[in-house]
């Protein structure tokens, strides 16, 4: 039986678009994608994907050619999801369920994701930004003092996505406001190096991997996906200084030092 | 006891590996224990081999080679992304300090100072990414090979 190309053009760019929602690179979403096209029997299919953008294209036995375009918008790391998506998509390429029940499992992924509720994930920041701080060479005070400084930062930045505030200005504030408390709590005596402290919570804001995943695109070939990717982790680091010397700045023109 | 302190920050990378699992999504005590032991052995091979090299670009390209073939051969094992471990599993190499004193050396107007630690900061960061960079192209190279061989021998394609 040949398979519906309409159907399939759907199933397979919502599988693309989903995995890089979640945060998967672009040579796994590429290549997911043309194992699914190949496991379904489409010869003729090419896809294409950048940050922001995956283009599907296949021509059906008659001729006739097929294209689809998914927008993506800004999205996160969702380790959880992306290792659900990619055991999904590893499955139909088995067994190649037919269309419904495969868009239904999708689904039913969707329905029983689960996340941590914000007081766990501030918990998080505080345990990962305080252990951060004592990990540069802080005093114990200067951990707990980093793990208050990451709360910040985590409020700030749910704060700030609830309003829609785009990755640059979320990066700013999140480091202008946990560096206004971090030398809020040195001037009060509770912390005593205000650097460990500020550098053990700006861990959280750091692009790490952004540049490492956009070094391992630029080296398979994918070079639009890695220069616009190490621009952003350029941009984010620049955001980060911007941010902490604007805090650092405003305090020491007021106090005079 | 001093061997102790001078180890101490591996147990804080792990601690803060396993933060900032929990801030990815990773469920399950295993994903979290791989991540954060990722990182933990990351930094032990950074003060191992701190003796040797004196250079700290070197130690952070050694340890992400380790960190690297860990996620790697630790994804192969659960059938996961590689993503999943290495993402945390490198925080503790991130020269988040690096951008620090590279910020308080622009303000002060300290322009040699503050080229130097920019300059540090991209070599640290250059590191880590080519010391990945081997470790996935050579997984890559396997994989290629192994799927080469399986068409071989299973060779009764149409």
């Amino acid at each position: 039986m040949k398979p519906d190309y309409n159907e399939l053009l759907e199933i397979v760019s919502e599988m693309g678009f989903r995995l890089m929602l979640s945060g998967a690179e672009i040579y796994r979403v590429e290549e997911s994608v043309s194992r699914l096209l190949r496991a379904y029997g489409a010869e003729r299919g090419e896809v294409f994907a950048i940050p922001n953008c995956i283009i599907v294209s296949l021509t059906s036995p008659q001729g006739k050619p097929m294209t689809q375009i998914r927008r993506m918008p800004s999205h996160g790391t969702d380790i959880y999801l992306l290792e659900r998506y990619n055991d999904l998509c590893r499955r139909l390429c088995r067994e190649t369920p037919p269309f419904d029940q495969a868009l239904e499992s999708m689904r039913q992924i969707e329905r029983t994701h689960k996340v941590y509720s914000l007081p766990v994930q501030l918990a998080a920041y505080f345990l990962g930004c305080g252990m951060f701080s004592l990990f540069y060479g802080g005093s114990p005070m200067d951990g707990l003092c980093g793990g208050i400084c990451g709360v910040v930062i985590g409020l700030c930045l749910a704060l700030t996505s609830r309003l829609g505030a785009n990755l640059f200005f979320k990066t700013i504030a999140g480091a202008a406001a946990s560096a206004f408390v971090a030398l809020a709590l040195t001037a009060a005596g509770v912390g005593h190096n205000s650097e460990f402290i500020i550098i053990g919570a700006l861990m959280a804001l750091v692009p790490g991997i952004a540049f490492t995943n956009a070094m391992r695109d630029i080296m398979a070939g994918d070079m639009v996906a890695g220069i616009s990717k190490a621009a952003e982790a350029l941009l984010i680091g620049a955001a980060i200084a911007l941010g902490t010397a604007l805090a650092l700045g405003l305090i020491r023109t007021l106090t005079g030092g | 006891m001093e061997a102790f302190t001078y180890y101490l920050p591996c147990l804080y990378a792990f601690l803060a590996c396993i933060g900032f699992s929990l801030l990815f999504n990773i469920h399950g005590a295993a994903g979290m224990l791989i991540c954060a032991g990722g990182g933990a052995l990351g930094w032990l091979v950074y003060l191992l081999a701190a003796p040797l090299f004196h250079s700290d670009i070197t130690q952070s390209f050694l340890a992400a080679l380790v960190i690297s073939a860990w996620s790697e051969i630790m994804a192969r094992l659960r059938r996961c992304p590689v993503t999943s471990y290495l993402l945390v599993a490198l925080f503790p190499l991130v020269p988040g300090g690096g951008i620090y004193y590279t910020m308080e050396h622009a303000m002060s107007g300290e322009t040699a100072l503050f080229l130097e630690s920019l300059l540090h900061t991209l070599g640290l960061a250059g590191a880590l990414a080519v010391g990945v960079l081997m470790v996935a192209s050579l997984a890559r190279l396997v994989t290629n090979y192994q799927n080469h061989r399986r068409t071989l021998t299973g060779g009764k394609h149409p």
